[in-house]
């Protein structure tokens, strides 16, 4: 399978990937590795902002380059409970196939996942 | 070289704009420059050109290539020229040689026996005699691939009319026992064996008559010849075929037809003979044969090297029975790792082929290591190298050391 660009990048860059700990730091995850696709996110609150943000993935290059992205363009933010960009969005920007729609849901859950598991403590 | 110096290596190699290390030799293998100049003699000459069944010198010309090269051929396998029948690959060989015996025979019996870790030029055909209402037996090998010739004998029904057996397994190499198999075909008498030898062409020695086959697959680009050639070897000795197939009439194996319109090749494929590709074919097996020794010897050592380097990664497990198989071919699976994302991590540096088939954006995992009892995520995540005569101790050293890394980096993310 060929990949786009973006998807290269992200893939082979992977800078927040990993975990956080300490104070504030919330996780969340979707999916399950024996099915071929799993994310996870670990984001640190601070003043109603995204502090940080790190991610684990175990899947094709396009769920890794997704969470990647989604982690590095977060951070920063007003927590929000939404991705940084629309999942047809973030489809179009690395090309994702028809077929493959799936798995960016599965990072998409794990985003929420970890947005809901700080919005429960923090509210 | 050590696993640092091999990523520089590797870096430096893509950097050069150089195409990635080809350990892919078991999809295909390059042109044998030999077979090359040859072929293109043939292409240019002003004599050569001639249509091989025309009656003039042209095709008198012409005809003498295709014959020289039908000896080739047969010689590479222990088969006589008038044996071979020329085809475009060893897939149409394959189809020839299935629906050939199912339509010939189709008054004697409606059984076939094949194996689950066929190649789907073999399984294709069974599904459709399936569909067409035949009873395909599909034998399970053990967990190193291997068919024992017991199940064989057990399969075989009055009714079997064909045993499709493949000699060199495409994705992890193995080597069925042959000769076993062709002793219970002879014994049941009208069972003919048919094997897809398209990988052991100068891998392994193959020898038609002596092993018992009745119809042989093979196919020039494994073997450095070009892509578009192939051969189904045809028996014609006394007994091929079983007792009662010579008891209804004449020796040897029979076939019907797929293709009709001008009787070429014993009528059994016809079509103008492309003496180009016949030539390159024949070239190519002599070379194959002659190289044979020698190269096995050489690629014996650089698996073994590849293999050492890649169990040092950890979580590797090999998959088929490395007693039994040809060193060209090794198959493995990476725990923790991601069988795409693998692949994609390889691609600017070493071209090798996944245990997923990838006939959609989202991939399956190899139906035969499946077959062979590994899990989904094993199969999905296994490699194939495929070693060859211009793999180098320097290409393994590469692939060891971009895999070392990206293994470990893969992990790393899925926090394996």
């Amino acid at each position: 399978m060929k990949y786009n660009a973006e998807t290269r990048h992200y893939f082979e860059t992977t800078a927040r990937a990993g975990h956080l700990s300490g104070a504030k730091v919330y996780r969340g995850a979707a999916g399950d590795r024996e099915q071929g696709s799993w994310v996870q996110f670990d984001l640190k609150f601070a003043s109603g902002n995204l502090a940080d943000a790190r991610f684990l993935a175990f899947g094709c290059p396009h769920t890794i380059a997704a969470a990647a992205w989604v982690a590095e363009q977060a951070v920063g933010k007003p927590v929000a409970r939404r991705l940084p960009d629309s999942v047809q969005a973030i489809s179009l920007k690395f090309a994702v196939p028809l077929e493959k729609l799936g798995r960016l849901l599965i990072v998409e859950d794990a985003w929420l996942a970890a947005i809901d598991a700080g919005l429960k403590v923090e509210q | 070289m050590n696993a640092a110096e091999g990523v520089n290596e590797a870096r430096a190699h893509t950097q050069a704009g150089a195409l990635p290390v080809y350990l892919d030799h078991a999809a295909t293998t390059p042109v044998d420059p030999r077979v090359a100049a040859r072929m293109a003699e043939v292409l240019n000459s002003e004599s050569e050109f001639g249509n091989p069944a025309s009656s003039h010198d042209y095709g008198d010309i012409a005809g003498a290539l295709i014959e020289a090269a039908r000896a080739q051929v047969a010689a590479a396998v222990g088969a006589s020229a008038s044996e071979v029948v020329f085809t475009s690959g060893a897939t149409e060989a394959n189809n020839l040689a299935i629906f050939g015996v199912a339509e010939y025979y189709r008054d004697v019996g409606r059984h076939l026996i094949t194996a689950r870790t066929e190649h789907k030029s073999v399984l294709d055909p069974c599904r459709e005699l399936e569909r067409r209402g035949w009873r395909i037996t599909y034998l399970k090998p053990d967990g190193g691939g291997l068919l024992g010739p017991d199940q064989v004998a057990a399969a075989l029904a009055p009714d079997t009319v064909l045993v499709s057996i493949m000699h060199v397994n495409n994705e992890i190499g193995v080597i069925q026992d042959i000769a076993a198999i062709g002793d219970i075909c002879a014994r049941h008498g009208g069972a003919r064996l048919h094997v897809d030898a398209a990988q052991s062409v100068g891998k392994c020695a193959v020898d038609f008559a002596a092993l018992g086959i009745d119809l042989l697959s093979l196919s020039a680009h494994k073997a450095y010849g070009p892509k578009g050639a192939g051969a189904l070897v045809v028996a014609q000795r006394a007994g091929a075929g079983g007792a009662r197939s010579s008891a209804r009439g004449g020796t040897g194996v029979h076939l019907t037809p797929l293709q009709f319109g001008g009787g070429q090749e014993r009528g059994l494929r016809a079509g103008t003979l492309a003496t180009h590709q016949a030539v390159g074919m024949g070239t190519a097996f002599a070379l194959a044969v002659r190289l044979q020794e020698s190269e096995t010897a050489r690629i014996a050592q650089l698996q073994q090297r590849l293999w050492q380097g890649l169990s040092a990664i950890g979580g590797v497990l090999r998959n088929g029975n490395a007693q039994r198989s040809v060193p060209h071919l090794l198959n493995v699976s990476f725990e923790g790792v991601e069988g795409e994302s693998l692949l994609a991590a390889l691609q600017p540096h070493v071209a090798v082929s996944t245990g997923s088939a990838c006939t959609s954006a989202l991939a399956e995992p190899s139906f035969v290591l499946r077959a062979l009892g590994r899990s989904e995520r094993l199969s999905e995540s296994s490699l194939r190298f495929g070693l060859g005569r211009s793999s180098s101790e320097r290409d393994i050293d590469i692939a060891i050391a971009v895999l070392s890394r990206e293994v470990a980096r893969l992990r790393r993310i899925a926090g394996s």
